[in-house]
């Protein structure tokens, strides 16, 4: 289990980790299906989580969820977590789970590692929080 | 193919108790039927075997009897394993489980009571917990019958092995009874009405000696329904005819009074979840970080029509049962007086807010250094303190309150109430609590009218309880081990 702090964009599914989910935005059309992103967090981070199908109404916010085998890549040049096609998410829990906003993950800058070019390393903080899902309180 | 016990949602794990009732099940299915073996079974076998029956009992109705009859047949331990699985199902799944393992549920509760199960108290503490207070829906109107009705059918019973269970009873129904009685024609709510009314009279004029051991917080929940006859009755004995309970040893209302009511009391009005939730709360979310936990919180629990009363219940709660250590005390995590604001504010109706603020006073008014908790009087006070100066509204709304508890809630005992409330306030300054009473009393917003209240409470608790208000530095420490 990878804490949200430690991910790093690449085209593998391999990340399997646990957060809560803080917040949602509306449903949108991609392809044939409807996709919804989602702002979740663990205890070291934030990231921009892209629910896919039947996973849109599946979660609500407090919801504690487990990923296994997901990916953290670019996606229509914005970088999400998501399930994809070989990884699977499950609720297992409620509102136990503490969280930070910041750093927000999706919100940084990436750029290959100049002495190992199939690893991204960060460069820059674009935003310290989410600027889709802006802190509320 | 075994049923599940409970519903499960896309993309949710399964719960791991259903899970291993089912495997159970499963796994010795073959042996579920007549003719039972006669072999006596390990204890991993016996424990496989419990759980595979209570699986069956909840799953397959048609040979629930069977299956309790293959119970019976192998029990060796007063039913104790047995109980405790069927405990665990209501305390994780109850509101989870499909309707017909409900039923069944409260069908094997009632076996249990007849065979006099060991542990058949806790486990209908463990329903009773699962009644929603504020809650109208069919489902915890139901739930509210059919247990109401265990405790009238099983009344001899239950006696037998356990009085404190009408106790707990009692305490759940009379707080029951003040949202049932609140809303009116309907036909439906009218029966239970009357079974409860029932029940809580019986219970409270048969066996009030086991009444006595609730203390304080019985009165809190009967002055809530002095407006129906039955209890007008009671009220009145309580007060002038005490002699009317034939109980050894009672002749007044100031020994209910004086007994501290148990935590237990207070936990038997929040659901297990709701529990969890809060004492996460409190536990492990910094001040600051609230916001989304309380959303989440007010959308589960509080945003249905009349579930208000419920905060009640939650304040209750905060005061009495969860009592943080030093160490969060000291941290930055969210502190309980936060929380009782939060719910304060979140309140609507007028009556509500009232019975709110009781909750969070009512320990003041009868407040003994000798057999009180500091704990339970700490966040009314830092409430009244940290609320100033920028919500000084919250501090005058309290402290308006609290002198109004002592002019009206029992005139009869106005003077003690008097000298406890002023005890109240010096043993939080002497432990520490707040550093002084200063910030109240020289704080130039707050109205002049209150300050000369406070003034005069405090300074008619001289002599020997007088604290000099100021020298004591603040702590931080405080809590009391009690």
């Amino acid at each position: 289990m990878v804490s949200l702090k430690d991910i790093v964009p690449a085209a593998q599914n391999n990340i399997d980790t646990k957060f809560i989910l803080l917040d949602k935005g509306s449903k949108t059309i991609q392809g044939h299906n409807e996709t919804c992103l989602a702002l979740v967090a663990d205890e070291t981070a934030a990231v921009h989580f892209q629910l896919w199908g039947d996973e849109c109404d599946a979660f609500e916010p407090g919801d504690i969820i487990q990923l296994a085998n997901g990916i953290f890549s670019y996606n229509r040049n914005s970088l999400v977590l998501r399930a994809g096609k070989r990884g699977k998410v499950h609720k297992v829990g409620e509102f136990t789970m503490v969280f930070v906003e910041t750093p927000n993950m999706s919100e940084i800058r990436w750029i290959p590692d100049p002495s190992n070019s199939n690893k991204y390393i960060q460069e820059a903080v674009i935003s310290p929080h989410s600027r889709i899902f802006p802190p509320k309180y | 193919m075994p049923l599940n016990l409970s519903r499960i949602a896309s993309h949710e794990v399964e719960n791991p108790t259903d899970l291993s009732l089912r495997g159970a099940f499963e796994l010795l299915e073959p042996k579920l039927r007549p003719p039972f073996a006669l072999t006596i079974p390990t204890p991993q076998e016996y424990l496989l075997l419990n759980k595979a029956i209570l699986h069956g009992v909840l799953c397959e109705t048609h040979f629930a009897k069977t299956h309790i009859k293959h119970l019976h047949a192998i029990v060796t331990d007063g039913y104790g394993l047995f109980v405790s699985l069927v405990a665990k199902v209501t305390n994780e799944l109850y509101v989870k489980l499909v309707e017909p393992v409900k039923c069944q549920l409260i069908w094997v509760a009632k076996e249990m009571i007849d065979v006099q199960a060991v542990g058949v108290h806790d486990l209908l503490v463990c329903f009773l917990r699962q009644i929603v207070g504020g809650d109208f829906s069919d489902g915890n109107l139901w739930l509210c019958f059919e247990i109401v009705s265990i405790l009238l059918t099983k009344w001899d019973c239950l006696l037998e092995v356990e009085p404190m269970i009408l106790t707990s009873g009692l305490y759940t129904y009379l707080r029951l009874l003040a949202d049932h009685s609140r809303l009116l024609s309907n036909p439906k709510l009218e029966a239970l009405k009357q079974l409860e009314i029932d029940f809580c009279i019986k219970v409270l004029r048969e066996q009030f000696s086991v009444c006595l051991k609730i203390g304080r917080d019985l009165v809190r929940l009967l002055q809530d329904l002095v407006h129906l006859p039955n209890f007008r009755a009671v009220w009145k004995d309580l007060v002038l005819n005490p002699g009317n309970f034939k109980t050894p040893g009672f002749s007044k209302i100031s020994q209910l009074y004086n007994t501290r009511t148990s935590s237990q009391y207070s936990l038997l009005r929040i659901t297990p979840e709701m529990e969890t939730q809060l004492r996460f709360l409190l536990t492990y979310v910094k001040l600051g970080s609230q916001k989304r936990y309380q959303a989440w919180f007010a959308k589960k629990f509080l945003c249905e029509p009349n579930r208000e009363t419920l905060i009640v219940d939650i304040v209750r709660f905060i005061c009495c049962a969860h009592h943080p250590t030093n160490e969060i005390i000291q941290s930055d995590i969210l502190p309980r007086w936060a929380v009782v604001g939060w719910l304060l504010n979140h309140c609507t109706k007028n009556y509500v807010q009232a019975n709110v603020k009781l909750a969070l006073l009512y320990d003041w008014l009868f407040f003994d250094e000798r057999v009180d908790n500091i704990m339970n009087i700490e966040p009314a006070m830092l409430l009244m303190v940290y609320s100033l100066p920028r919500y000084i509204d919250v501090t005058h709304t309290l402290l308006e309150f609290l002198f109004l508890l002592v002019d009206s809630y029992d005139v009869e005992h106005k003077d003690n109430m008097v000298k406890c409330v002023s005890s109240s306030f010096s043993v939080l300054v002497k432990k520490g609590v707040i550093r002084s009473l200063d910030v109240l009393t020289s704080c130039d917003a707050l109205s002049p009218l209150l300050k000369e209240r406070l003034g005069k409470l405090l300074s008619g608790a001289g002599g020997k309880n007088y604290i000099p208000w100021g020298v004591v530095g603040a702590l931080k420490t405080y809590r009391c081990i009690v």
